[in-house]
This record gives C-alpha cells, sequence and structure tokens, in this order.
C-alpha cells in the first residue's frame, strides 16, 4: 500500500501538480493518504535533502541458477515515503526497484503467518517488525534460518506441515454430544485454549530452536508441540492418552532442552516453552 | 517447487566478505595454526529429502517410556536429588560412607544420562545408526571404569568428599 501509495503521489507531483493543487478540494484528492506523503515531499524540496534513507540489505538466491551462491543485496529507501513496518519496505522494493526480489505475504497483520523471516537477526513477521527510525544502521532481512530456501527469503515449509499433520490437530471423539448439539466446554475449561489457539504456525519459534535446527526429521519442534498442548488441554477431545503416546519417544518430545528461544521470538506473544513444559509435566507420572 | 539448496551462513558470509578481508582472514589462519581444531563439516546438512508426498504426515515413532516420559523423570529426579546430596556433607559437618557413595552413584548416572542426551542430540540414528550405536556403548563402557574407579576410590581410599576437602584446603 505504501510503496502504491508514494509511487501514485511521485507521478501525481509529476505530471500535475498545479491542476492538482488547484483541485485539492475535489474528494478524491483529499481523502486517501496521499496527501500526507505528498506534502511531506514539499517539506523536502523546501528544507533541503530531509531524505532519511535507509539501507536493507536482503538475502538473494534464485532456483534458476543453482550454482550461484546466495548473496546479500542492498536497496535504499526512503523511509518517509515507506510505510512503518518491513513488510512495507520489502513491497516497495519489489514494486520500485527490483520486482524479482520473492518473499511471502499476505494478510499484512500478523494474521496469516505468511511474511515470517529473520530480520536483524531475530525470525520475525515483516509485518509485525518496525523500521527502527531512530538508528540509520541497515538492516539484515534473511529467510529463516535452517530451512531449505525456495527463492529469496522463502522458506520450504514442508516439514513443518507433515509435523502437523502427523500430531492431528482436530478434535477426535468417539461418543456424540449428550444432548445431540455441539460439544460444550465450560467457561473454566475454555480458558486453558488462551494462549494455544491463538498460534498462526509462522514457524518462527521452530526455526529459532537450535534442538530443531539439528533434529528436524524427529524433534517435532515447538510451534507443533504447541499445537500437541492445545488439543491435549482441549476438554473436548477424547484421544488424549493415544495424543500422549505419539509424543512419548525420545525424539519427537524430549528433545527440547527448555532454551526458551522459541517464547522470545514468538511475534504473536506466546509461550511455547511454557506448553512443552505442561505437556512434560503431564506426562512425567 | 521443493528447494533443493539451502540457506548457509557460512556461505552467506563468505560471498559477502570482500577479498581483502579474506586475505586477511587466511593470513590469520596461517599465524594462529597452533589450534588445533580444523575447521571441518561436521554433518553437513543433507539435500532435501521429502518422505513420500508432502501432504503425507511426517512418520510418528513407537511408543517408548523408557526412551521418553520414564527417561525424564527420572532425569529429573536424580538432578533434584544431587542438590541436598551435595549440600549434606557440609551441613552435617562429617563424614558418612553411605552418604558419600550415594553421592558418587548419583553423580555418575547423572552424568551419564546427560552424555546421553548429548549423543541423542548431535549423533542422530536415521542418519549415522554405526556411530550411535558407537558413541551409545562408548558411553556404558566410560560410565562402568568411572563407576569401577569411583567403588575403589571409595572403598580402599579416603572417598569423594574427603578428597574435595583435602584439595580445597591444599
Amino acid at each position: 500500500m505504501a510503496s502504491l501509495r508514494s509511487s501514485a503521489s511521485l507521478l501525481l507531483s509529476a505530471a500535475s501538480r498545479p491542476a492538482l493543487r488547484a483541485a485539492a478540494v475535489a474528494p478524491a484528492a483529499v481523502r486517501g493518504m496521499a496527501q500526507v506523503t505528498d506534502g511531506q515531499q514539499q517539506n523536502q524540496m523546501a528544507s533541503g535533502d530531509q531524505a532519511k534513507l535507509k539501507t536493507f540489505q536482503i538475502y538473494r538466491w534464485n532456483p534458476d541458477t543453482p550454482t550461484e551462491k546466495p548473496r546479500m543485496q542492498s536497496y535504499t529507501l526512503d523511509l518517509n515515503k515507506t510505510g512503518p513496518m518491513v513488510l512495507d519496505a520489502l513491497i516497495r522494493i519489489k514494486n520500485e526497484l527490483d520486482p524479482t526480489l520473492t518473499f511471502r505475504r499476505s494478510c499484512r497483520e500478523g494474521i496469516c503467518g505468511s511474511c515470517a523471516m529473520n530480520i536483524n537477526g531475530t525470525n520475525t513477521l515483516a509485518c509485525l517488525c518496525r523500521i527502527p527510525a531512530e538508528d540509520m544502521a541497515e538492516m539484515k532481512i534473511y529467510p529463516l534460518p535452517h530451512t531449505y530456501v525456495v527463492k529469496d527469503l522463502v522458506p520450504d515449509l514442508t516439514q513443518f506441515y507433515k509435523q502437523y499433520k502427523s500430531i492431528k490437530p482436530y478434535l477426535q471423539r468417539d461418543t456424540p454430544a449428550p444432548d445431540g448439539r455441539e460439544y460444550r466446554q465450560t467457561k473454566a475449561d475454555r480458558k486453558k485454549l488462551d494462549g494455544l489457539y491463538e498460534c498462526i504456525l509462522c514457524a518462527c519459534c521452530s526455526t529459532s530452536c537450535p534442538s530443531y535446527w539439528w533434529n528436524s526429521e524427529e524433534y517435532l519442534g515447538p510451534a507443533i508441540l504447541l499445537q500437541s498442548y492445545r488439543w491435549l488441554a482441549d476438554s473436548r477431545d477424547e484421544k488424549t492418552a493415544e495424543r500422549r503416546d505419539a509424543l512419548n519417544n525420545s525424539m519427537s518430545l524430549y528433545r527440547c532442552h527448555t532454551i526458551l528461544n522459541c517464547t522470545r521470538t514468538c511475534p504473536k506473544g506466546l509461550n511455547p516453552g511454557l506448553a512443552i513444559a505442561q505437556i512434560k509435566k503431564e506426562m512425567a507420572f | 517447487m521443493t528447494s533443493i539448496a539451502r540457506s548457509s551462513l557460512l556461505r552467506q558470509l563468505a560471498a559477502a566478505r570482500s577479498a581483502t578481508q579474506q586475505n586477511v582472514i587466511a593470513k590469520a589462519a596461517r599465524a594462529t595454526a597452533f589450534h588445533t581444531t580444523a575447521r571441518r563439516d561436521i554433518l553437513p546438512p543433507l539435500p532435501q529429502r521429502v518422505d513420500g508426498t508432502v501432504n503425507d504426515p511426517a512418520p510418528v515413532p513407537p511408543t517408548s517410556p523408557s526412551h521418553g516420559s520414564y527417561h525424564w523423570t527420572f532425569d529429573r529426579l536424580v538432578a533434584g536429588s544431587l542438590i541436598p546430596l551435595t549440600v549434606a556433607p557440609f551441613a552435617a559437618g562429617s563424614l558418612n560412607p553411605t552418604l558419600d557413595a550415594l553421592l558418587c552413584a548419583t553423580i555418575l548416572i547423572h552424568s551419564h544420562t546427560g552424555f546421553q542426551n548429548i549423543i541423542v542430540d548431535y549423533v542422530p540414528a536415521y542418519r549415522m545408526p554405526r556411530a550411535r550405536k558407537l558413541f551409545i556403548w562408548g558411553l556404558n563402557a566410560a560410565t562402568a571404569v568411572v563407576g569401577l574407579a569411583l567403588y575403589e576410590f571409595e572403598t580402599s581410599d579416603v572417598g569423594i568428599t574427603e578428597a574435595v576437602k583435602r584439595i580445597w584446603t591444599a
């Protein structure tokens, strides 16, 4: 959006500035954010070069030329014309500087989990990560660490989704509801799911976990274990024992060594470390 | 489309470095030749492999509490019981052979399960089953030897608490 906005205003300012000034009372010109950036541009012209330039170093790797090594490519943007979040900057780079830059994005508000990437050494969602405005140090953007890369910032989450499928993330019941209607739950039981159901499976936590880096073939990782606990904790689910048995081996659950990178990095503020500790505690005796 | 190459931090660093920087690093490496550990790829990541189709669930390992929940619980109990056992000789101020032997045995079991965890972490059985077996049996042998040594030390010498006491005041 931000990029559309600024490019639109650029066009307008270049082509028909006087006409637009005259027509500023027209509703189409009054509404929308274009005016704001337009005003900033005018300010810049008045007070010399006030451009807040920021450099983004972005990991590039192209599967069409697999023999070429991955490289870091620098892009410099004027923050005055860019939205506040890293995703805004990425979209602007793609629109205006380099259309070959590849990344996943969808909702731009931290609901879909598509834009998970490693920004300045921390796994987070680009749409929830503010561009630090005060320091002009360059930002480094990598794909999620220790993932197979499809292209540029797009990680391959095949194994992650296969593991998610393996924990059977759906309600399992044999008995019908007593009144033949929906399965009911007390408010206290429902409260147990808070902090678990909000997970959007962006894989930020799993790919920040050293144990998952070394053993992702067998260890489930924090995100999937959080989801496991979401179904273990659900009072309506009747396969709790089977779910526990599926985790009761040396690899699936117990490769967690309470490093807690997962909790630190979760862009949604959830606590996978606590959920894993709960599973271990429930399975202890 | 599946990815066939993975991002490697080292490779990125190497690509980002300038030629002069690499020269400096090469010279530094020559100057610090006494570092005995060579830089080598230990267990480099394999090319990506997808078992079955992408829509198949990952396989669920067979249930085995002795490697899972029992193992973990036992680990925690041993680790927890080490705290009072370590404090007890200081609190009592005197030497009790039974307590000393118990402390020895608990430390031995604690380090055995600890090393076991390290081996399970870093020597993946699906990738190098023979090395895994070798490491596990090596650990078992080491634990047996240390156990025997501690037994000898406890029965024919002063015992662990007294030894620490003497080293401390030496």
